[in-house]
């Protein structure tokens, strides 16, 4: 297992989960999919912390309010409903998207651009194409839930063999697997009559974003140790900016022992590299009081 | 009358419940990601040289790669086939996509439900207010929009999907074919409902009083054709309560697929699903008694659970 940070501070990992439980309001019924250990973590925080009404559903096992004995790597496990109040099977689950029931779902994608499309479903086409393993119910969730949380562990451009570098952020996506603010052929989500509001924050491993009235993703706030240079650099369009960025808020004592007693293999830094599972933080001294993963109004 | 199963008795062997499973067919594949997948049956499959399979299912991992793997695939309408954080792509489904071998007909996971749910209602198709605007209606020319004659909004028509045969892997079942599968279902219930045929392999064959006994059967007997009592039939998927995952050996399968066809042919085709003469040979392959111990042991406690899937531990 690997050793996470000692108790006087804390990791990229439990920043990230902290900003992604503020993205959650309490009462609100919200899913995590499979694949996302960052988020399932992020939902049992908020719901021991500032968000104790949310309907928590499980990604996979869609139980109601788990109470896992700790995360393991794979998400259709009954670990992960173990003290569950009620599970749903597959076609309550969507239906609850539809019929727009569902508060707030996360989705993540190999490609995501500034309007908050994502692509999980192939790179390229044709003989050149490099097949990703799929976006599940992505396709009809980023139209149906309320509110859309963007994550990625993967901000930081690296560069392929040819010393090029390789965009998760990207101008356009080669495949619009999830749906953001505007398709690929222009089209407004209210010209689509969609229920849901589509993605209003992107929490990355570089900083935090929104997204304005426009539907253009916007920086909102940076790491103790990113700055506006490195978010420039390591993004294939040219991100908006406005003034007043913040630093996001570290989580506490209490946050960062919920996420180590829940994820003791560390399941949650397989979404990080490791340069960036080594980054450490001061704690900070609030309790997550959400839905604004910056302390300010969203 | 197609798929209505009134024989008292469906109890078969192994090979012969997988050879109906024919050249061609569109198949849905029970459970998901790392459970309740009934890995001895597409074994089985694959050793029978069945090829052009036709998938579809929501979230899938080992069962869909080894069928492309075992060069069983022709078409795949899966909506995500990997092994999430735990290993990440799945090696060979990739390959067969990225080659050509596989024709990609991703699908998403709410879309494949109301396919099912049309074919469960005997309509012609379901509609969705999601996945226009995506680039699912590309991969897809059959669906179709049209405006809604009460509100006057666009909608996306997806049409019936009847699999002709839905292969399940169920905890308990009894000889008539009742099944009951325990815990998240996935979309077993509604492949049940919607294929034209359904074979499955059990954990446990029990009476129908046992059966009823335990809770009763959540797919009837009538949409069964065939039964096989198959203990450990989803390793090394999970099949709670009898055990949990084999990530040691799922490690060792995806070194293998990583390293390219020929090596996963050498390393795991030919050592687990080709040499074994039948499905105790295989147990004996991955460890024995040994091995189901290990993975029974999930039920004596929280750290026992915990252990099974440390990384250090392969």
């Amino acid at each position: 297992m690997n050793a996470p940070a000692d108790a006087t501070g804390c990791t990229l990992g439990e920043v990230m989960i902290a900003a992604l439980a503020r993205t959650i309001r309490d009462g609100s019924l919200v899913f995590h999919g499979f694949g996302s250990p960052l988020v399932q973590l992020a939902m049992h925080v908020a719901k021991r912390t500032h968000a104790p009404h949310m309907v928590l559903v499980a990604g996979a096992t869609y139980a109601v309010d788990p109470r896992p004995p700790f995360i393991p790597p794979t998400s259709n496990d009954w670990v992960l409903d173990r003290g569950a109040e009620a599970a749903l099977d597959i076609e309550e689950l969507f239906d609850l998207a539809a019929s727009g029931r569902m508060g707030r779902m996360f989705l993540s994608g190999v490609q995501i651009d500034r309007w908050g499309n994502t692509n999980v479903t192939r790179l390229g086409e044709g003989a050149t194409m490099k097949k990703l393993p799929g976006g599940g119910g992505g396709g009809n969730l980023s139209c149906d839930v309320e509110a859309i949380t963007l994550w990625t562990g993967a901000h930081r451009a690296r560069e392929d063999r040819h010393g090029r570098r390789q965009f998760r952020l990207v101008e356009r996506c080669d495949f619009v697997t999830n749906v953001g603010h505007r398709t690929a052929d222009g089209r407004t989500r209210t010209e689509l009559g969609y229920r849901g509001g589509g993605p209003d924050w992107l929490v990355s491993d570089l900083g935090l974003f929104d997204f304005g009235a426009a539907g253009a993703m916007r920086l909102r706030g940076l790491y103790p140790d990113t700055s506006v240079d490195d978010v420039v650099m390591n993004t294939g369009f040219e991100p908006m900016l406005i003034g007043d960025l913040a630093t996001i808020e570290m989580p506490d004592a209490e946050v960062v022992a919920i996420i180590r007693a829940l994820d003791p293999l560390r399941v949650h830094e397989r979404e990080l590299r490791t340069e960036d599972r080594n980054r450490r933080f001061p704690l900070g001294s609030a309790a997550p009081t959400g839905p604004s993963p910056v302390g300010v109004g969203s | 009358m197609t798929g209505v199963y009134t024989a008292t008795d469906k109890m078969v062997d192994l090979p012969t419940l997988a050879a109906q499973v024919r050249d061609g067919d569109g198949v849905a594949v029970g459970g998901g990601l790392s459970s309740r997948e009934p890995m001895a049956v597409l074994r089985e499959i694959i050793r029978r040289g069945v090829r052009d399979l036709r998938v579809v299912g929501s979230a899938h991992g080992i069962d869909i790669d080894l069928l492309c793997g075992g060069g069983a695939v022709g078409a795949t309408a899966e909506s995500y086939v990997g092994f999430e954080q735990d290993f990440g792509a799945a090696p060979n489904y990739r390959r067969a996509c990225e080659s050509g071998t596989v024709a990609v007909e991703d699908s998403s996971c709410y879309t494949i439900v109301q396919q099912l749910r049309a074919a469960i209602e005997g309509l012609p198709f379901m509609p969705i207010r999601s996945a226009r605007g995506t680039g699912f209606p590309s991969l897809h020319p059959e669906y179709k929009t049209m405006t809604c004659p009460f509100t006057g909004e666009e909608l996306l028509l997806v049409p019936a999907l009847a699999p002709d045969i839905a292969i399940l892997h169920a905890q308990y079942g009894d000889a008539h074919g009742n099944l009951r599968i325990e815990g998240p279902p996935v979309a077993d219930l509604l492949f049940a409902r919607a294929s034209r045929n359904v074979v499955a392999s059990v954990e446990r064959l029990v009476s129908t009083d046992e059966l009823a006994a335990l809770g009763g059967p959540n797919v009837p007997y009538f949409y069964v054709s065939a039964v096989a009592e198959v203990p450990f039939g989803a390793h090394p998927t999970a099949c709670y309560p009898f055990y949990a995952y084999d990530r040691p050996h799922t490690a060792l399968y995806h070194e293998a697929a990583s390293a390219g066809a020929e090596a996963f042919d050498m390393r795991y085709l030919r050592p687990f699903v080709f040499e074994p003469a039948d499905h105790d040979a295989y147990l004996g392959r991955v460890g024995g008694a040994a091995t189901q111990a290990r993975l029974a042991s999930w039920a004596d406690g929280t750290d026992t659970w915990l252990r099974l899937y440390d990384e250090a531990i392969v």
